[in-house]
């Protein structure tokens, strides 16, 4: 007796399409999230334009990150480094009034971390900015930013964006410099 | 060389222990059992030093002790002339690991400065390292562990804090020696010296019963100790080549 | 193309939709969460992200007073490290000292001023503020003073030395109160009484162990506990082999095998309290023999006549050829050290043991010389010793609070409700006390019946200073300063003391701010001492040298002439020591010992302490009770076993490690755990042996006999399992521990000095 398994499938095939469906509709969702949610972008609390400082005005990167050739952590400069300048420019802005609120309150503005690093890796400032690497290189044309997105001119020079730092951005660049044990997992991994 | 040959290369030789010729620099550990007191002051150091959690007596009831440095005590003879001697035990870093070979995903192995080193983002958790390790120094994270605040305030940033399902074991203080590399890096791109980098337990104590160094450094003080007389390795015949040395303990 | 209905079309439109944004989400949910970076309003000088900031202070895990070095980053205390500039640490620091930092940090510290309310079962604490909590105290102690009455103050605070307890002398001598105690549980009264009989010294000499050849140790865990371990264990590694020719011995007598004894190259057991009486033995040996040609041999000769080697040894269980053995090996080794202490001078007969051990540092000529006992100078900064309480002292305390002669009585860091026997009755006395305050960090068992408490900080937060004890052969000291911002609505008891002070109308004579200001002007005398040089850099040069380094040292020439009074030797004897209870009734003797981990109790309430395993027996997070293996084979124990432990005096039960190094009839258990109170790691954990002793004294000091108590063992029939991490503890062949006998090379290992990374206030 032959038994097709035609009629089987035909039940079945409503509940496969709708698997289907929804296995392709979820993939379909984290695509273009990571596609097209800039990696990480987030609004600080105050519209601090690194285009206007380090960009118009040229202002050099170790003026406020002054740890940056001495320290594993570039820093982010203390409230008064901004209070320097601003007591006298641009004081009518809406923006340096907040920020000299912050300053007349003496209370600490709460950046949002835009590179987060995993904490099970060693980065250091330190080695990188004494090796005369752009700070460009890794933190992408920040001259041209409003808003700090994370981003990388990383190897071939052209800026990479919204893609969130990767394994893959040292190790070509400590492959490509020829690093003193730069491919050993322990000069980075902790 | 083609990718697929460069990728055989490089396996092979990470594959196999005992593959450095020249290490840059070898790393090397004496403890001279005729000066431990087995006071542990070695233990809590390490504890503070590397984030080393408080697994809590249940854990330490099933024998998930979690601590990188132990000191182990040997009862000899019996009343009155009963003799304990104290030797303390943490990875050896052994030149041709046991362990560096079993691991399937290549979380262990050796690297230039003659370290054992665990990677813990790439171990799965198989825990055969800890198998095949005759000194069994490897400790297992079978859970998250929890700091009551606010004592995780005291972690130390430059070490991981370890999360469920990796191995972890003595790093000779990593974190110390790449601090030192750094200091030696700005003065003039010279070596570390002797005696400029100690891990926290030989760093603290206090009978100075443990030396360490760059054995490659003939002048230093561990390339002396290691040569001493005295010296002999544990388990030395499943040739592990450990790179911790013990001092034979003197009968007086 | 499959048929489908508009139904399902519909259908599988909306499940893509919902999973399209389900995924979506997923890939948002699973990102880092966000973290802040906050900066500093105004950059301090001393910070640097992401570097260490090195802050050197002092140690206050133990009496010792190590100089440590703490690596801070960010302002917070990340490792406790020795200070290689400070001559009692070297560098080097025990296991409690470097858990000091899960003092700081721990989550049971008391946060802010509380008061008592309610009664009784329903007492509870309840927060108020500084100003209601001094102003209640300060308003009470103005009261007393104008009226007269300030004797009527007490003040109980663990052992100090420095500006703290001259401040702490000056708030009494205000008072008008003498009730100014020093209470620490070990306390070596019967050593400082022995020093102070024999060599007229109130300040313990410097014992040189790193040029030693042979130490003699009466039962002085020197490794361990016993007054200053780090320094010890210094001079017994460089002793041992830290020359190049010479490896020094160690020999320990004691009843059962401390650390110390394990490391020693020869333990011989003696029965508990004949410690003394083995001494005499030694040192009549020595004289007999002709080996001691001094003017007063006559003297030793007549004061020694009993304490020949046969009857010593009947009395102290030691054969006849060990005594002469050592005798001989003791004169003839030079330089030999001959140190006591510990469970030895807490017998009824505590003073005459250690003025019998002085005795043969005395004979062999070694005081005065390296490698012997070297006299102390004269600290450079107050190390007050004459407020030490002994638990006769405390006992009359508490009958003074029974009869209602207290009014008030402050309590500073130390914990009596713990370690006193309870036959002091202790905590009842203190329900006799109208205002109990407590300046403890912590909730311990005495600062639970406190009427206020007004907490301190911790040491890692305080100014303070020391003048260690006992000192390295020269002057020493250090400034403690704060390494991290305080954590807590606390503050330091120097403060709390100034304050109360000045609202008892002492400004006029105590007028500094805080603590910080007091120190400077007290060490501006020591800064007057200093030699041109010194002087000229002005005072606030020097103190920031102070500060920076860590330690400050005055080389200074002791006397090394010493001239014994013929008295003291008149009177040198031993008599065979006292213990409570009958032999029949209490067959074993308890030996309390002071545990690595906990010290006397404090360190309980530290994690990493109640997870390391005790050096010994490897147990962890319990307490135990070591008995020998044959008593246990006759009496059918094995490890684990619970046994009831009851004295004349109390019960406790606890279960049974068998130990393979204790006398046959003597019984130990370590001194630290089972406590009431005191935080979530050592609440309800353990026994605490204390709480069985019987108030047996040595009679010179008051000095509680800690040895001395006799106790009997009863199976429950209960068994736990010993939490260890130790297995077998055998070697079983395998040869992981490997010896050698003497004759072989031994190396000369130089000196391993750390060198110090820069260092800043």
């Amino acid at each position: 007796m032959n038994v097709s398994i035609v009629p089987a499938l035909k039940v079945l095939r409503p509940a496969a399409m709708l698997v289907i469906v929804i296995l392709v509709g979820l993939v379909l969702g984290y695509w273009a999230n990571a596609t097209f949610v800039p990696g990480n972008s987030p609004e600080q609390p105050i519209a601090f334009s690194h285009k206007i400082h380090a960009g118009d005005n040229e202002v050099p990167c170790l003026y406020c990150h002054t740890q940056a050739r001495r320290s594993p952590s570039a820093g982010v400069p203390a409230v008064s480094k901004c209070v320097g300048c601003h007591l006298e420019v641009a004081t009518e802005k809406p923006q340096i009034r907040l920020l000299m609120s912050y300053w007349e309150n003496r209370e600490p503005i709460p950046w949002i971390k835009v590179h987060d690093l995993p904490d099970f890796v060693h980065f250091t400032h330190k080695r990188h900015v004494l090796a005369n690497i752009e700070c460009q290189t890794c933190h992408g044309p920040v001259e041209t930013m409003d808003r700090i997105t994370v981003s990388s001119r990383a190897v071939n020079g052209s800026a990479q964006v919204g893609h969130p730092w990767k394994m893959g951005l040292c190790l070509s660049c400590h492959r490509e410099n020829e690093v003193v044990n730069g491919i050993d997992c322990l000069t980075c991994h902790k | 060389m083609s990718l697929f040959s460069r990728f055989m290369d490089g396996w092979r030789k990470y594959r196999k222990p005992g593959y450095y010729d020249e290490f840059d620099y070898h790393w090397t550990m004496t403890i001279d059992l005729d000066k431990c007191t087995g006071c542990e002051a070695c233990v809590t150091a390490c504890q503070a030093e590397n984030n080393i959690p408080v697994v809590g007596e249940d854990e330490m009831a099933k024998g998930r002790e979690m601590q990188w440095i132990r000191i182990e005590r040997y009862w000899e003879g019996e009343y009155p002339n009963a003799k304990l001697s104290f030797i303390p035990m943490m990875c050896q870093h052994c030149d041709a690991a046991p362990c560096e070979t079993v691991c399937p995903v290549g979380a262990t192995y050796h690297n230039q400065d003659g370290l054992n080193a665990q990677i813990y983002n790439r171990c799965i958790g198989t825990r055969a390292c800890a198998v095949y390790c005759p000194y069994e120094v490897r400790y297992f994270n079978y859970y998250d562990h929890e700091w009551d605040s606010p004592l995780e305030q005291q972690l130390n940033p430059d070490v991981t804090v370890r999360g469920k399902g990796v191995m972890e074991k003595c790093t000779f203080c990593i974190q110390r020696i790449r601090q030192a590399k750094d200091v030696a890096k700005d003065d003039d791109r010279r070596r570390v010296q002797d005696g400029e980098m100690q891990p926290a337990c030989v760093q603290t104590c206090p009978t100075k019963a443990l030396v360490f160094g760059d054995r490659k450094d003939h002048e230093s003080q561990v390339y002396k100790s290691m040569n001493d007389p005295r010296n002999y390795r544990v388990l030395d015949e499943l040739n592990t080549d450990s790179s911790v040395f013990y001092l034979k303990k003197v009968d007086a | 193309m499959p048929n489908i209905d508009r139904r399902e079309f519909l259908k599988l439109v909306g499940a893509g939709g919902v999973s399209v944004g389900a995924g979506f989400m997923l890939r948002e949910a699973n990102k880092d969460p966000r973290e802040y970076l906050i900066p500093h309003v105004l950059a301090p000088e001393d910070f640097s992200s992401g570097l260490d900031t090195f802050y050197n202070s002092v140690c206050s895990m133990c009496p010792a007073g190590c100089g440590i070095s703490v690596r801070t980053r960010e302002g917070r205390a990340k490792k406790i490290e020795g200070n290689p500039a400070h001559p009692v640490s070297q560098g080097r620091l025990c296991t409690l000292g470097q858990a000091g930092l899960q003092a700081l940090y721990n989550p049971d510290r008391l946060t802010a001023p509380m008061r008592r309310t309610g009664e009784g079962e329903s007492a509870s604490f309840e927060e108020i503020t500084w100003e209601q909590g001094l102003k209640q105290v300060g308003d009470r102690l103005d009261l007393l003073r104008a009226a007269r009455r300030g004797n009527r103050v007490a003040f109980l605070t663990q052992g100090v030395r420095g500006h703290l307890a001259q401040l702490f002398e000056s708030f009494m001598r205000q008072l008008g109160s003498p009730r100014l105690l020093h209470y620490d549980f070990d306390h070596p009264h019967t050593l400082y009484a022995a020093n102070q009989q024999f060599f007229g010294e109130s300040r313990l000499p410097y014992y040189d162990l790193a040029n030693t050849r042979l130490l003699l140790s009466f039962g002085a865990d020197y490794l361990n506990n016993w007054i200053s371990p780090v320094h010890h264990s210094l001079g017994f590694g460089e002793s041992r082999q830290g020359r190049a020719d010479v490896r020094g011995r160690f020999v320990q007598i004691e009843p059962r095998m401390s650390i110390s004894g394990a490391a020693a190259d020869e333990w011989i057991p003696a029965k508990p309290g004949t410690e003394g009486i083995l001494a005499l033995g030694l040192a009549h040996h020595i004289v007999a023999e002709g080996n001691y040609s001094g003017a007063d041999l006559g003297a030793w000769t007549n004061a020694l006549a009993d304490y020949t080697p046969d009857a010593v040894a009947e009395q102290t269980g030691v054969p006849v050829n060990t005594i002469t053995r050592l005798a001989d090996s003791f004169v003839d080794t030079t330089p030999s050290l001959a140190i006591g202490g510990g469970a030895a001078g807490n017998h009824s007969n505590g003073v005459d043991t250690l003025v019998a051990v002085n005795a043969l540092n005395y004979l062999v000529g070694n005081i005065g010389q390296e490698g012997g006992l070297v006299l102390n100078p004269e600290p450079a900064g107050p190390a007050v010793q004459q407020h030490r309480a002994s638990y006769s002292a405390m006992v009359e305390l508490a009958e003074a609070a029974r009869q209602g002669e207290i009014d008030i009585l402050i309590i500073s860091g130390t914990n009596p409700v713990f370690t006193l026997p309870p036959a002091a009755e202790f905590a009842e006395a203190l329900a006799q006390i109208p205002l109990v305050v407590s300046l403890s960090s912590f909730l311990d068992e005495t600062t639970a019946l406190a009427d206020v408490i007004l907490p301190s900080h911790t040491y890692l937060e305080s100014w303070g200073d020391d003048f260690p004890e006992p000192g390295v052969g020269f002057s020493v000291g250090a400034v403690s300063q704060p390494v991290v911002s305080p954590l807590y609505n606390t503050r330091g008891t120097g403060d709390i003391i100034l304050d109360l002070a000045r609202r008892m109308g002492s400004s006029s004579v105590m007028p500094w701010q805080n603590m910080e200001e007091f120190l400077k002007y007290g060490w501006r005398r020591i800064y007057q001492r200093g030699d041109s040089q010194t002087l000229a850099q002005g005072f606030d040069a020097f103190w920031t040298s102070v500060l920076k380094a860590g330690a400050w040292g005055e080389t200074t020439n002791g006397s090394t002439a010493f001239t014994l009074n013929p008295d003291v030797i008149a009177g040198i004897g031993v008599a065979p020591p006292e213990f409570s209870g009958s032999e029949e009734g209490y067959p074993f003797i308890l030996h309390p010992y002071l545990s690595p981990n906990f010290h006397d109790g404090r360190g309980a309430n530290l994690p990493w302490m109640q997870e390391l395993p005790d050096p010994m027996t490897s147990v962890v997070y319990g307490s135990w009770v070591e008995v020998n293996p044959v008593t246990a084979e006759e009496m059918g124990l094995s490890e684990g076993d619970l046994v009831d432990i009851q004295s004349p005096h109390g019960q406790l039960r606890v279960p049974v490690f068998v130990y393979p190094a204790i006398m046959p009839n003597v019984i130990a258990i370590p001194i630290g755990q089972g406590h009431g109170e005191y935080g979530r790691y050592a609440k309800g954990r353990g026994v605490n042996p204390i709480e069985i002793l019987s108030p047996l004294l040595e009679p010179i000091t008051g000095n509680l006999a800690s040895s001395a108590t006799r106790v009997n063992l009863t199976p429950t029939g209960g068994r736990v399992k010993l939490v260890k991490t130790g297995g077998v503890s055998r070697d079983l062949g395998r040869d992981i521990v490997q010896h050698t006998s003497l004759g072989v090379e031994v190396s000369s290992a130089a000196d391993n000095s750390i060198p110090i990374t820069e260092v800043t206030t």
